[in-house]
């Protein structure tokens, strides 16, 4: 298989038509727009925070299949996790991803690994890693976040 | 009649392979390829004549300013400019619309008077002049546009009112390739006694420009458009303006003397090429201009309406593809979009297959906003692309489409 046929046949392109956690919803307590400006990639993360676990999470927005699938595993794998916890894991998902890192898996990020693959197409790291950056600025209170 | 095979073969970088297929290069409107004779005209200068020009009594620095300013002669010719001392060589465009705004147009407006630009301009025609806005407090007006990505004409002369210091406007839309009648809009302008620059970055790439038939005021070219290196580009002033306007930066080889107490500027074009300039990127810029004359303006213009008409035909053959933008007038450049599949999406599978296109709002988001779009693809065309490459685009959108079924 290809590395473009590994990157699109798998998991993406099944979140991407079957999204998690997709749609803007009637209430939360945090929120923060992602922003990719050279892409136009744009992406919102709604998060709800109850004594410092995130107990609800969804996204909407619009962009490419990779930052679309990207979400919506991100919302699965940190819906229930702590803050504190969610921020440690962003912090393990920029290294898994990191451009020019040989870091090929990182076992605490389960089925997030999946996405390594896009480091093959560096321009695309970004549309990935974005929806993460946004949660990560919802929870700090910035309103907008981008990947640079 | 232009033999294409000659012609590609002129352009070392279109013979490559990408992911271990023929590159098809159609993101021409974002950079051309550069022909051979522009990469020697480059090389010649660093090699044979490299000196700093206007400067030196010796040999290679009187060599090398020859070789500037025979370019800047190349480049006059191209535009059919009255004379070579109405270009100033600029990094590009962007810097041109900046010059103008700052030098021209600044010491013209007050609060409250207006400057038009149109609905097609690329983000560089639109800042500067917020910028100028913010600092005067002259309001910016916008020319709208229809369905088709045409300018809505018929709005014109009242967009031009007792207010209205200056227009700008796009000559042929990069993101849409909509050719807009600019030389009716210049007349309707100085009718109403309102200054013109046309922004030609889009345009000398692909049509006969002739700045005294248009009557402009100013016009932009772009080097790297235009098979020029980037870096590299010239502002057209009508010589009243240039002379009257202050310089723009202040340095060196813009002053004729300095003392503490004051400085007389240059002559024109010299008074707004402060410091050392690109000095490879004008010789190759006017090695460019030559190429192009050489195969002659009617030639690409037959060319470009060949490839239109075949590549508008296969793109309407994928399932699920919608043009943006379907002027009558137009060059080829296609902005479409794909049901279902982001246009980032389709830019990384064919890149696969061979195909660089571009995608994303191509530097002019008020367009995609209109079309209620974040972006699109965009296959852009040079003369050097044939219907072979049409065939390849074509094939690996409809691979795309299947990728994602």
């Amino acid at each position: 298989m290809t590395d473009l046929n590994k990157l699109y046949k798998q998991t993406i392109l099944e979140h991407n038509r079957n999204p998690r956690n997709f749609g803007k919803p009637e209430s939360w307590t945090h929120h923060a727009e992602g922003l990719n400006a050279i892409c136009g990639d744009l992406v919102n993360v709604y998060l709800t925070i109850e004594e410092d676990v995130i107990s609800s999470i969804a996204y909407d927005g619009e962009s490419c299949a990779i930052s679309m699938a990207s979400a919506s595993m991100m919302t699965e794998f940190i819906k229930n996790r702590t803050v504190k916890d969610a921020l440690e894991k962003f912090e393990l998902f920029c290294q898994l991803m990191a451009k020019g890192s040989d870091v090929k898996h990182i076992d605490d990020l389960a089925a997030l690994n999946h996405l390594v693959t896009v480091k093959k197409f560096p321009s695309r790291i970004k549309s990935a890693t974005l929806c993460w950056h946004a949660m990560a600025a919802a929870i700090n209170g910035q309103a907008t976040a981008t990947t640079e | 009649m232009l033999n294409n095979k000659n012609y590609r073969d002129q352009f070392p970088g279109l013979h490559q392979e990408v992911h271990g297929k023929p590159l098809v290069y159609l993101d021409n409107a974002a950079t051309a390829q550069r022909p051979q004779v522009v990469i020697d005209a480059i090389n010649d200068y660093y090699v044979n004549h490299n000196a700093n020009i206007h400067r030196g009594v010796h040999s290679l620095s009187e060599s090398a300013t020859d070789l500037y300013e025979n370019a800047r002669k190349s480049l006059a010719k191209l535009l059919n400019a009255p004379s070579e001392k109405d270009l100033i060589f600029v990094r590009g465009c962007t810097e041109a619309v900046n010059l103008v705004a700052q030098t021209f147009v600044r010491s013209r407006v007050q609060k409250g008077d207006e400057i038009l630009i149109s609905h097609l301009e690329h983000h560089s025609n639109i800042v500067p002049w917020q910028l100028l806005c913010e600092q005067t407090g002259a309001v910016l007006k916008v020319i709208p546009m229809n369905d088709a990505g045409e300018l809505c004409l018929e709005q014109l002369d009242d967009l031009l009112t007792d207010k209205t210091k200056f227009m700008s406007v796009v000559h042929v839309s990069n993101a849409l390739g909509t050719i807009n009648p600019v030389k009716e809009m210049v007349a309707k302008a100085h009718a109403k006694g309102v200054p013109v620059m046309l922004d030609g970055a889009q345009a000398t790439p692909h049509l006969k420009v002739d700045v005294q038939d248009l009557d402009c005021d100013f016009y932009t070219v772009s080097g790297h458009k235009m098979y020029g290196p980037t870096g590299s580009g010239v502002l057209y002033g009508k010589a009243e303006h240039l002379e009257a306007m202050p310089p723009y930066h202040g340095g060196g080889e813009m002053i004729s003397k300095v003392t503490f107490e004051s400085t007389v500027y240059n002559a024109v074009p010299a008074k707004f090429e402060a410091g050392t300039p690109n000095i490879a990127g004008g010789i190759g810029l006017g090695a460019a201009a030559e190429f192009m004359m050489s195969i002659g303006l009617e030639n690409i213009e037959q060319r470009d309406a060949e490839l239109k008409s075949y590549a508008e035909q296969a793109l309407l053959t994928v399932p699920g593809l919608r043009l943006v933008g379907n002027a009558k007038h137009k060059s080829p450049v296609f902005s479409f979009v794909i049901d279902g599949i982001h246009a980032h999406d389709i830019g990384t599978i064919i890149d696969h297959h061979g195909v660089a296109i571009r995608t994303g709002h191509h530097c002019t988001m008020p367009i995609f906003q209109y079309f209620g779009l974040a972006g699109s693809c965009r296959a852009s065309f040079a003369f050097y692309n044939t219907e072979a490459e049409v065939d390849v685009l074509v094939g690996a959108l409809k691979k795309a489409i299947a990728m994602f079924e």
